[in-house]
């Protein structure tokens, strides 16, 4: 027995043979039950696409039905706020569908009945302008991806004292020609989870992708994080998107307001 | 690396690190912008107020509060933490006063707060305070004081500084703002905590808070009206200073 800096008890690794065996076959017969479990829950893993009106699923290849030109996604509160109030403010678009998934991480214990209020990833494509939305079409295709990470996460050789959060950085595959809205992301920094994922599917595949990745020190939907997206307003694929700025921002604070949390740990 | 040796806080990482201190900096970083202004007959704290829920009763949620009748300070942070130590110095006023028959000292107080948080980094089993605290105050000698604490238990005096959300924006607005015609009478001085507050507040007067002390005077809380007027007044001045400069370019 050892104890820590916390004099909390701690079991130190015996060093006598016959108890190392006991144990090791102990450890032998649960690990066989737990692989079970492990692979009954896998086979309730689920992703499933539909339209949230109707409830009716949605095939694939029906989303194959809508080309498009330029596809752009938004991960994370403060990437779908900034892209809610900013481009979906301009021009009426459509939802076309809804895609849900389960697996043995998620909260939810429900597996068959999904309520349609936990979407995890809504479909919208522009009524005006059809050719802005889609999935598969690959020709002539254009990705953009938004997404926040908290600053901490940021390496670089500077002190992180004398960064100024939140601040943008980009990322793009090779096929994507156009001059980035703001400074490239350094080494050794690495892009994490669905943004990676689609980059590097986007990359494989030669379509043009470019995902702006925004560093920042508050993490849940915050005003200052949402107007550091602005510059990508200049860019190509969001200009013709973007029409009344001064009324996005009003929508823009109007969310905050409603979505703010009330949370009384900091002051 | 760092998730070796950030678990406890009486471990030092190989680089010199103590990572919990660094971690409870970030709390701080949490809790709303508060700045802190020294001028030469006046000390300033503002703050940024937080959004009160409906039903919540909004004078229990205060983050200027008196220590003594010439102390007080400004904190951004963790609420429980900040009330334990206010409590904590609060007694250590009137305890100081008991023995000594004098009040205490703005210096006194400020690195009592910071020795008491220097040992919580030191200690086992407990965490270091989630807050920077602002402390104003005048002294017997009636010089104006602005002192600034953190978690790691260090303390400086300082002209005008911020702490919270955003404090390296308004640090900076103050940097290029402080200067001797700014503080040359107290009206100034408040002027320039407010307009130092409206760089980062979003919605303008009625999220800002405002104390401040004058020599031989207890402590003074400004009301919302008192504000909105001096905001109109930064209004004014600013659209005046604009029209000035677009008449010199025509």
């Amino acid at each position: 027995m050892a104890a820590t800096f916390f004099g909390e008890v701690v079991k130190a690794p015996c060093r006598a043979g016959t108890e190392d065996q006991e144990e090791e076959e102990e450890g032998r017969r649960e690990t066989a039950e737990d692989r079970e479990v492990r692979r009954q829950l896998a086979r309730k893993r689920e992703v499933r696409l539909f339209r949230r009106q109707t409830k009716t699923s949605l095939d694939v290849s029906l989303l194959e039905k809508y080309p498009c030109s330029k596809f752009i996604i938004a991960i994370g509160n403060n990437a779908v706020a900034f892209l809610s109030s900013f481009v979906m403010n301009s021009g009426v678009w459509e939802e076309v569908g809804c895609a849900k998934l389960w697996n043995e991480w998620c909260r939810t214990t429900d597996t068959t009945h999904l309520s349609p209020a936990e979407a995890f990833c809504v479909f919208y494509h522009l009524k005006s302008s059809p050719s802005v939305f889609g999935s598969c079409a690959r020709k002539n295709m254009q990705v953009t991806l938004l997404t926040c990470r908290h600053v901490t996460d940021y390496k670089t050789s500077e002190s992180i004292s004398s960064l100024h959060s939140p601040f943008l950085k980009a990322l793009k595959t090779q096929n994507f020609k156009e001059p980035p809205c703001c400074s490239l992301l350094e080494q050794p920094n690495i892009v994490h989870d669905l943004p990676a994922a689609v980059l590097s599917y986007c990359q494989v595949w030669k379509i043009p992708a470019v995902l702006y990745l925004c560093y920042t020190d508050v993490m849940k939907l915050d005003l200052i994080t949402v107007e550091a997206f602005k510059p990508i307003l200049s860019s190509r694929s969001l200009k013709g998107l973007v029409k009344n700025i001064p009324q996005s921002t009003e929508i823009l604070k109007k969310l905050m307001t409603t979505n703010e949390i009330q949370s009384n740990i900091y002051t | 690396m760092a998730s070796r040796y950030d678990r406890a806080i009486t471990v030092f990482s190989p680089d010199g690190h103590l990572f919990q201190v660094e971690y409870a900096q970030e709390a701080v970083k949490k809790g709303s912008t508060a700045v802190g202004i020294r001028g030469t007959d006046i000390v300033v704290l503002g703050v940024e107020k937080k959004s009160v829920a409906k039903l919540q009763d909004e004078r229990t949620v205060r983050k200027i509060c008196a220590l003594d009748d010439h102390v007080c300070m400004a904190f951004a942070g963790l609420t429980a933490d900040a009330r334990v130590v206010i409590n904590r110095s609060r007694v250590e006023c009137q305890s100081y006063k008991l023995t000594v028959e004098d009040p205490v000292t703005v210096e006194y107080i400020t690195r009592f707060i910071a020795t008491l948080k220097q040992k919580y980094t030191q200690s086992n089993g407990r965490r270091p305070f989630g807050i920077s605290a602002l402390i104003v105050g005048f002294d017997d000698d009636g010089i104006p004081r602005l002192y600034q604490t953190d978690p790691s238990g260090t303390y400086h005096a300082w002209k005008a500084n911020a702490i919270g959300r955003s404090a390296k924006t308004v640090r900076e607005f103050l940097e290029k703002n402080y200067t001797e015609d700014a503080i040359a009478n107290d009206s100034e001085a408040i002027k320039l905590a407010i307009r130092a507050l409206l760089e980062v507040v979003q919605s303008g007067g009625k999220n800002i808070e405002l104390a401040i002390i004058r020599r031989n005077q207890p402590l003074k809380m400004f009301s919302a009206k008192e504000i909105e007027l001096q905001v109109t007044e930064i209004e004014k001045e600013k659209e005046e200073a604009e029209k000035k400069k677009s008449k010199k370019t025509t």
